[in-house]
Formats: structure tokens, C-alpha cells, sequence
């Protein structure tokens, strides 16, 4: 079957998902059945996109439409396969965690499930959208949908305004999109994306490039990009943790495919600076992110920001192969592209496990802040595994996922001399160094989101009475095992990819990742090269070692079983453990300046420290994107606001003033 | 044949010495020590600190500070031993994997200065077996490094063959 | 440079060669003092067990015993009776056995006059 063929049977599976959603009433198995169907939609889609990566680009399809909407128009291209595979994993992932952490099926939930698979429709639509006027469609869709799945709990006011955030940012990227295909559309004269691609050397070079600027700033909104990113902290924490999971997972990709679009299908070739201003955007990026994602108690919140930081590093990578591009190198312009995208399928995968597993902690335990939680390796011994996991693979540590497209990312990045222009190698090393501290800070970050919640002593009666009985299992465990094969099975996936990118660029990439015996060899044949397959093997025999020097020496007598160290306390009480906060202090306390925290201290009264009685210590770190930007922006548009109100006094009379004013300015047009 | 008791508590005290000497001499190149203060002035504290100090400088025989008790192999106890701090000291002593040796340093420590009482108790070996003393108060750091050395069967002891008592027969 | 640096190659290395060589500045270091045989008195001898403010002293019959470990190095007995003590120059006075540490002193009999 085609591709474009499972996509479609992709959608209409998960049409019949959501109308069997809407119409199960409290049925739970017709609930159950909702889900089976969004699982068979979901690995129809991977299907779909393994499809489309191995047979290349298929050509539009256009099974009608309108004259007013103008025509639909699909396409399966090998780029959009990509996200499609990540789109179908995601799905079925989703599906599998659904039925058990909806314990009781009411009008709410069935609502939210028909727009959840009505989300993935839109979702697929806009992968597979081959015009302007789909595409945009879909885009729009998928995004009012999206605000409905954040709306799921709506009775508190946090909800309501993370889905306003949402929405409002969401809203703004679709202008510029808009506007930046308009411009495209008009100068090429047509509204299909194989012609315009075709025909892209006809803008004139001052359009094109700001058609690029409007679709990074818009696409921007969606993928995440500082200073654009204020939605996803507001927004993640609000909605349920599979609906957090299917933004960071799979919507904040699809502001990445948009940019994609632009960067390398619609308008590959263009000025040196495009590339450097995109690097440079990521790179800012993936620090801020990561920074601010140390200083966060909420689970979710964390990982928003965690995520924030990998689209970062997608963009660095795909800002350096437009820089490569610019100066000829062709090569690493494709290696650069592989990665970008083998990072997006890790993170995609990883991430949406992480907010799986947070949503598994937040049911068992009733509470999303770190400081509350402790010891669930223990109490959750799975959902221990499985969070430690993602957790591997996000902090970017051998053997997993994570390791392996960043660490490409990296090599592509070290070639940054070949451009032989000193100022550009210079700031692409820069952006490389940018990376690396973030690689660290994240090791850092993710540390302390694992170990506080999942080791040690559980720090409040909740944590300590969780459990895992009746908890979802299945999708995030499909989640870590896909980890699993993303790093181990390396080889393969970059045989897929590099398919992908041979049909999308042009450039074969496959002789030099793999010659002969399946070893990586990133880009160019004088950097090093490493085989996550063998690295696998042999971390897991060079275990065997010490496990025997352990056997042959370990005493002949006896040992004895002592309490841990404690310090010495006579009564160690959970609370005098590490807390969220104070493991990240160091950082807290190194990057003061971005955070300018903001402190209050009460005291009960004036005595001296330890008689004063209790002691209220607020901080925290001052919101300056939204304080320094939105807000000067919001109040703009309210003070203009209030400036043309008068216009709209109520008053009939000058209404059909209005009317009279506009007809005689029409009139005299028309004339003049 | 029959060995009377003082025949028999001599070979006790014999064989002991032994075996204290060959836990000690594992420890000859390489000692790793964990401080204790169990309520002192920390003027023992302060002479302490001076053995990392380039003078004295403590790693040139081989030893070294470290803060976590089951890094250590000697436990250098200084203070009164307070009683609102037995229970600490205890717990660090078992937290020393075997074999440990315990160093109690300091006049407060081997029972002057302060009597038994509500607060103390006066002397380390009332809680913790201390197997090597240094007088002093506070000692001095090359007091220190003799006694550790002593700890170590690296040199002999030279305070029993000490009289303290000049002209006349001791 | 700083100069500490500089002043450290003038000085040169200061570190000391003990336990393998003898340390000169040892001498002067405070410690337990030592006794004359047969220099105090039972009375006092008494007057400066009860001087010790670390209780080191105590006389049993014609016996001063005297607690090395106890000695706090103060002075005030050498202060009360200087032409009886006298300073030791030791300081490696570390021991395994605590009793080694307690020492005796001849005191004069009753009667004696001190030579």
C-alpha cells in the first residue's frame, strides 16, 4: 500500500475512534474500543511513515474539495515521514496508557478522547498536507483542537489560562505562517508545495528571506523557540499527563516540521546569516531552557522546559546545516538534517515516556511537586524502571537514544571549519559550546528529577503509600523499549534516515555513515566514529569485570548489614533530605542573574533565629519573558484598544454613519 | 601443668598486642582518618588542621582526611566526649567498616580537664574502645603526626620508658 | 605575581623532615613538666594537687602520681613550686596503653629536708 494510502486509513480509524468516544455514553469497553482503534490508527501511521521513508516522495494527490476552500491536496514526502513514524509511536503509546488512567468514563473524558483523535487526524494532515490551504487547515485545526485537550479540567483557573496562553501564542504563529505562505504562494503562483519548492529561485531574495524570518518566528510559537516559548510552561502542567505528553511528544514537532519545511524543502538556498540567526536562536534555546528547567518543583512544569531545551538543540543543528549549506558543504548540510531529525524521533519518544510516568505519579501519590515525593523506585518498581529509562536517554548518556543524536549533532558541529570563514566557524564553535554546557546542565537537571522523586525516602505520607497496582504500564514501557531500539539498532534507523534525506536533499549519506561493517562514522572520514551497537556489547561485557573481581575478592568472613550513614542523627526524618530546591541550588545560585529571584522572609517575630518561631521563606525567580515582553505587548494592545473604543459607542446612528462614510469612500475608489 | 591467672593475662594482653599491631601495620602507607569533636574548644581542632598545612604536611606519609566515616580507617576523637553526643559517636565508630583504630587526642579526651557529670562523660573510652592516646592540650601537631605514626606501627612508643622524674632512682 | 609566590621561592621549602630527622623547634614546645625526686614535700606536694585545674596530680602516701594524659601544660604548678619542675623537651608522648601514662614520683618523707 502507499503511504499516503495507511495515512489515510490511519485517519479514518481514528475518526471511528472518536465517534465510538462520543457515543459510549459510561460503556467502559466502548471506551476500550476507542483506544484499540487509536492504537491500530496510530501504528497504521508508522506504517504509513516507514512507507514513505523507504519509497521517497510520491506525488500529490488531490481527492477534491472546493471552490471556496480551494482543493486538498496530500503528499507523503520523506521529510514529513519522519515525524509521521514519531506520530504513529506516540499514538500507540497513548493509546495503551488512556483506558487505565481514566478510571471512570463520564461525558468529560469521551469528549476528550473524540478530540484527542480528531487532534491526531489534524495532526496527520498537516504532516501529510501537500498545499498551502491543507496545510494551513490542518494547522489550525490541530491547534483549537489541542486547546480543547488542555481544557479537559476547566473549573480552575490555572487550566484556563495555560489553554489561553496556548491558544493566544498558537493564534499569533498562525498569522506569520499565514503571511510568510502568502508571500511565497504570490511569487511563485501556486498554491502546491512541490511547485513552489520547484519554484523557489523566482523570490526575489529580500522576500524569500523575510518569508523564512516569519515562518521561524511562527513556526517558532509552536516549536517552542525563547522568547516564544511562555505556552508550554503554562500550559503542560494544566492538561493530563497523556495530553501533556501528546503536546511535547508530537505538537512541538510539528512547529519543528514547519520550520523544517521552510529551512530545507521550500527555500533551501539563501545568504549565510539565515542559518547563523536560526543556530543562534537554538542555542539560546537549549540554555535558557535547561536553566530554567533547574529551577521548577513541578514534575511537569520541569519537563516543559526540559523540552524547550531539545527543540533547542534541534534547531542549533538544523540553523548549522543551513550556515554548511550556504558554503557549499552539502554533505554536512544532509548529516546536520539526519541528526536534527533522529534527535526529534528520540526526543519524541523519551519525552512523551517522561510525561507518561509523571502522570502515573501524579495518580498514585495525588501531588506533582518533586519536594512531596521520594522513594517510589521502591513503592513503584516498574514505573522506577521504566522513568530510569527516559531518563538515560534524555540526559544524553550512553547507551541510549539521546547519546546517539546528539552526539552526531556534536561531531556535525566540530566540522564548523570547513565553512573557511573564520567568523562563522568561530560561532558555530560557539553554538557548539552553548550545547555542551546544556548537555551538562541537563545530566544536572535530570539527576535531580529522577533521585528526588524515584530514590530515596519517601518525604510525605502520600509518596510513601503509592502504588502501581492498576497503574498504566503498557505505553510507557513500549515507549522505553522503542528507546532501546532507537540506540542499540542505530544502524538501522540511520539507514531509514538516510533514505529520507537522500530523497529530500539530493545527498547520499549512506557510504560514508556505513561502510562495510555497520560502524558510524559521522560526516567526514578524519573525525571519530563510534557504533552504538558495539558500545551496547561492550558496556554490558566490561560489566562482567567487576562482578568478578568481586566474586574472587570479596572477604571470607562474614559481612555485617549496618545502618546507612546518616550523619549521625538519632531520628533522620525524610524531610532532612535533599530537597528539589536545594539540590539545584549551585545553579540557582551561579545563574542569579537570569533568574533574579525574588525573596520574602516573615518571621513570627524578632527574637534570634531558632526562638523567632515559624519562619516563612517564599522565592521565586522572576518571569522575564513575560513580565518584560508579553506583558508591555498585551498592554499595548489594550491601551489601542481602549483608544478605538470609542468608535464602537453602541450608538445606532453613528453605525449607519459608518455605513454611509464607507459606501462614499467606496463609490469615489471605484471612481477615481 | 597449670598456668596461673597473671600467666594467662599476659598472654591475653600478648596476643592482643599482636593483633592490634598487624591491623595497624595494614594501614603503614596509607591511612585515611575521620575527625570526631565530641564537644571540645577545637583548639585539638585547630593543630588538626594544621597537619594538611605545608609545614607539617600530613600527605607525605601517606595519610589523609576524609569527612565520610566509611571512606576512614582511624577515628580521631577529641572532646570530652558530651553525652548529648554519645549516640553520634557510636553511630560513627559502627559506621567505620573493620579493621578501625580509634585515636583519642587532647587532655579533655583521655579524662582531664572535665569530671564525669550530667554533661559529660568526662573521657572518650567511656563510650568509644580507644586504642592509641596523645596527651596534650592542645597537642601539637608533630604530637599528632607521632601519635599517628604510633597508630600505624610506623615508630615505637617512647612514653612508657619516660620516668617524668629527674635526679634519684623513678 | 603574587607575592606569596615569590616569597615562597626565597624561602624555600620549610616542610618538616620528621619522623625521618629530629625536629629542632620541637624543644620549645609546651608539655608535661617533669619532677625532681625528692624535691616537694607531702604537704606540698598536697598544695599542688590541689592547685591542678585538670586534676593530673595525686599523692598516695609518699607517691606524687602523675597523670600525663590529664596535664593541660598550664603552669600553674611550675609557677608554685619552680625549683621542683623542670621542662621535659618531649612531645611524643603517644601511647597504646593508657596506664603508661600515669606516673610516679618520689616524694620526701616526713622529716626529710630537701638536698
Amino acid at each position: 500500500m502507499t503511504a499516503l494510502a495507511l495515512f489515510g486509513a490511519a485517519a479514518a480509524a481514528w475518526a471511528a475512534a472518536a465517534i465510538v468516544a462520543w457515543l459510549s455514553g459510561t460503556v467502559r469497553a466502548a471506551m476500550r474500543c476507542s483506544c484499540a482503534l487509536s492504537i491500530l490508527g496510530g501504528g497504521l501511521a508508522f506504517a504509513g511513515g516507514i512507507a514513505a521513508l523507504l519509497r521517497g516522495d510520491s506525488r500529490v494527490v488531490s481527492p477534491g474539495g472546493s471552490a471556496v476552500v480551494g482543493t486538498l491536496q496530500l503528499q507523503a514526502t520523506s521529510l514529513a515521514a519522519v515525524f509521521a513514524v514519531l506520530l504513529g509511536i506516540v499514538a500507540v503509546a497513548i493509546g495503551l496508557y488512556l483506558p487505565r488512567s481514566r478510571k471512570e468514563t463520564s461525558a468529560q473524558t469521551n469528549l476528550y478522547l473524540g478530540a484527542y483523535n480528531l487532534a491526531l487526524i489534524a495532526s496527520i494532515a498537516v504532516l501529510a498536507a501537500g498545499g498551502v490551504t491543507t496545510f494551513l487547515v490542518a494547522w489550525e485545526s490541530m491547534a483549537l483542537l489541542c486547546y480543547l485537550l488542555i481544557l479537559h479540567r476547566p473549573r480552575s483557573s490555572e487550566v484556563a489560562s495555560g489553554a489561553f496562553w496556548f491558544l493566544a501564542l498558537s493564534e499569533t504563529g498562525f498569522v506569520l505562517i499565514v503571511a510568510a505562505f502568502v508571500i511565497l504562494a504570490a511569487k511563485t503562483g501556486s498554491l502546491s508545495l512541490d511547485v513552489i519548492a520547484a519554484r523557489a529561485h523566482l523570490v526575489p531574495a529580500d522576500w524569500r528571506d523575510t518569508a523564512y524570518l516569519l515562518a521561524l518566528v511562527g513556526f517558532g510559537f509552536k516549536a517552542g523557540l525563547v522568547p516564544l516559548h511562555v505556552w508550554l510552561p503554562a500550559a503542560h502542567p494544566v492538561a493530563p499527563a497523556d495530553g501533556s505528553a501528546f503536546l511535547s511528544g508530537l505538537i512541538v514537532k510539528l512547529g519543528v516540521y514547519g520550520i523544517a519545511l521552510f529551512a530545507f524543502r521550500l527555500l533551501p538556498e539563501g545568504p549565510a546569516w539565515r542559518g547563523i540567526v536560526t543556530m543562534g536562536l537554538g542555542a539560546l534555546t537549549a540554555a535558557i531552557g535547561i536553566l530554567y528547567a533547574m529551577a521548577e518543583r513541578d514534575i511537569k512544569r520541569f519537563l516543559a522546559f526540559s523540552t524547550i531545551e531539545n527543540i533547542g538543540i534541534i534547531i542549533t543543528a538544523f540553523g548549522a546545516a543551513m550556515t554548511f549549506l550556504a558554503y557549499g558543504q552539502r554533505a554536512l548540510w544532509a548529516f546536520l538534517l539526519l541528526a536534527g531529525l533522529y534527535h526529534v524521533l528520540n526526543h519524541g519518544c523519551y519525552k512523551t515516556l517522561l510525561f507518561l510516568e509523571a502522570g502515573v505519579t501524579e495518580h498514585a501519590t495525588g501531588t506533582r511537586d518533586m519536594d512531596r515525593l521520594g522513594g517510589l523506585a521502591r513503592a513503584m518498581p516498574r514505573a522506577g524502571v521504566i522513568a530510569f529509562v527516559g531518563t538515560l536517554g534524555i540526559a544524553a548518556l550512553p547507551p541510549l537514544n539521546g547519546f546517539v543524536s546528539e552526539w552526531l549533532i556534536f561531531q556535525g558541529l566540530f566540522q564548523g571549519f570547513r565553512t573557511h570563514s573564520d567568523l562563522v566557524a568561530i560561532l558555530i564553535v560557539v553554538a557548539a559550546a552553548t550545547l555542551g554546557l546544556t548537555g551538562g546542565l541537563a545530566i544536572y537537571a535530570f539527576v535531580r528529577g529522577f533521585g528526588i522523586p524515584y530514590l530515596g525516602m519517601p518525604r510525605t505520607r502520600q509518596a510513601a503509600s503509592a502504588t502501581e497496582a492498576d497503574q498504566p504500564v503498557y505505553g510507557p514501557a513500549l515507549l522505553a523499549i522503542a528507546c532501546v531500539v532507537l540506540a542499540v539498532g542505530a544502524p538501522v534507523v540511520l539507514v531509514g534516515l538516510a533514505t529520507a534525506i537522500r530523497t529530500a536533499t539530493g545527498v547520499a549519506l549512506r557510504p560514508i555513515l556505513l561502510p562495510g561493517k555497520l560502524t558510524v562514522i559521522p560526516a567526514h572520514t578524519n573525525f571519530s566514529g563510534f557504533s552504538p551497537t558495539y558500545l551496547t556489547v561492550f558496556l554490558l561485557a566490561v560489566l562482567v569485570v567487576p562482578v568478578l573481581i568481586y566474586l574472587a575478592g570479596r572477604p571470607r568472613a562474614g559481612s555485617t548489614v549496618v545502618p546507612v550513614w546518616d550523619g549521625g542523627m538519632l531520628a533522620f526524618r525524610p524531610r532532612m533530605q535533599y530537597s528539589a530546591m536545594t539540590f539545584s541550588a549551585p545553579t540557582r545560585v551561579t545563574f542569579d542573574a537570569l533568574y533574579r529571584p525574588s525573596v520574602s522572609v516573615e518571621r513570627a517575630s524578632d527574637d534570634p533565629a531558632g526562638r523567632s518561631g515559624p519562619v516563612h521563606y517564599e522565592s521565586q525567580a522572576t518571569p522575564v519573558f513575560e513580565r518584560y515582553l508579553y506583558r508591555p505587548v498585551v498592554a499595548g494592545v489594550e491601551w489601542l484598544a481602549d483608544f478605538v473604543r470609542p468608535l464602537q459607542s453602541g450608538d445606532v446612528n453613528l453605525y449607519l454613519l459608518y455605513v454611509f462614510v464607507a459606501v462614499l469612500a467606496a463609490y469615489l475608489i471605484v471612481a477615481l | 601443668m597449670t598456668t596461673s591467672p597473671a600467666d594467662l593475662t599476659d598472654a591475653i594482653a600478648e596476643t592482643g598486642e599482636e593483633l592490634r599491631r598487624r591491623v595497624a601495620s595494614q594501614f603503614r602507607r596509607s591511612l585515611h582518618i575521620r575527625t570526631l569533636d565530641t564537644g571540645s574548644c577545637a583548639a585539638c581542632e585547630q593543630e588538626i588542621r594544621l597537619l594538611a598545612a605545608p609545614h607539617y604536611d600530613l600527605h607525605r606519609l601517606g595519610f589523609f582526611f576524609t569527612p565520610a566515616p566509611r571512606h576512614a580507617d582511624l577515628l580521631l576523637v577529641t572532646g570530652p566526649m558530651l553525652r548529648a553526643f554519645a549516640a553520634a559517636a557510636r553511630k560513627t565508630y559502627d559506621a567505620m567498616p573493620a579493621p578501625k583504630i580509634v585515636v583519642a587526642t587532647g587532655a579533655c579526651a583521655l579524662g582531664g580537664v572535665y569530671q564525669p557529670d550530667a554533661f559529660c562523660f568526662g573521657s572518650a573510652d567511656e563510650v568509644l574502645p580507644v586504642d592509641v592516646w596523645i596527651p596534650g592540650c592542645p597537642p601539637s601537631p608533630l604530637a599528632l603526626l607521632h601519635g599517628l605514626l604510633v597508630a600505624v606501627d610506623r615508630l615505637a612508643e617512647k612514653v612508657p620508658s619516660l620516668s617524668f622524674t629527674v635526679g634519684g632512682t623513678a | 605575581m603574587p607575592q606569596w609566590f615569590v616569597r615562597g621561592l626565597r624561602r624555600g621549602v620549610v616542610t618538616t623532615r620528621y619522623p625521618a630527622r629530629p625536629e629542632p623547634s620541637a624543644r620549645d614546645l609546651p608539655g608535661p613538666p617533669a619532677f625532681r625526686a625528692g624535691a616537694l614535700s607531702q604537704r606540698s606536694a598536697d598544695a599542688l594537687v590541689e592547685i591542678c585545674p585538670s586534676r593530673a596530680l595525686m599523692r598516695t602516701g609518699n607517691v606524687l602520681v602523675f597523670d600525663v594524659g590529664a596535664c593541660t601544660a598550664c603552669g600553674q604548678c611550675r609557677d608554685h613550686a619552680p625549683e621542683a619542675l623542670m621542662p621535659t623537651g618531649e612531645f611524643e608522648l603517644a601511647t597504646t596503653s593508657r596506664r603508661a601514662l600515669i606516673k610516679r614520683i618520689p616524694l620526701l618523707a616526713d622529716g626529710e629536708v630537701s638536698t
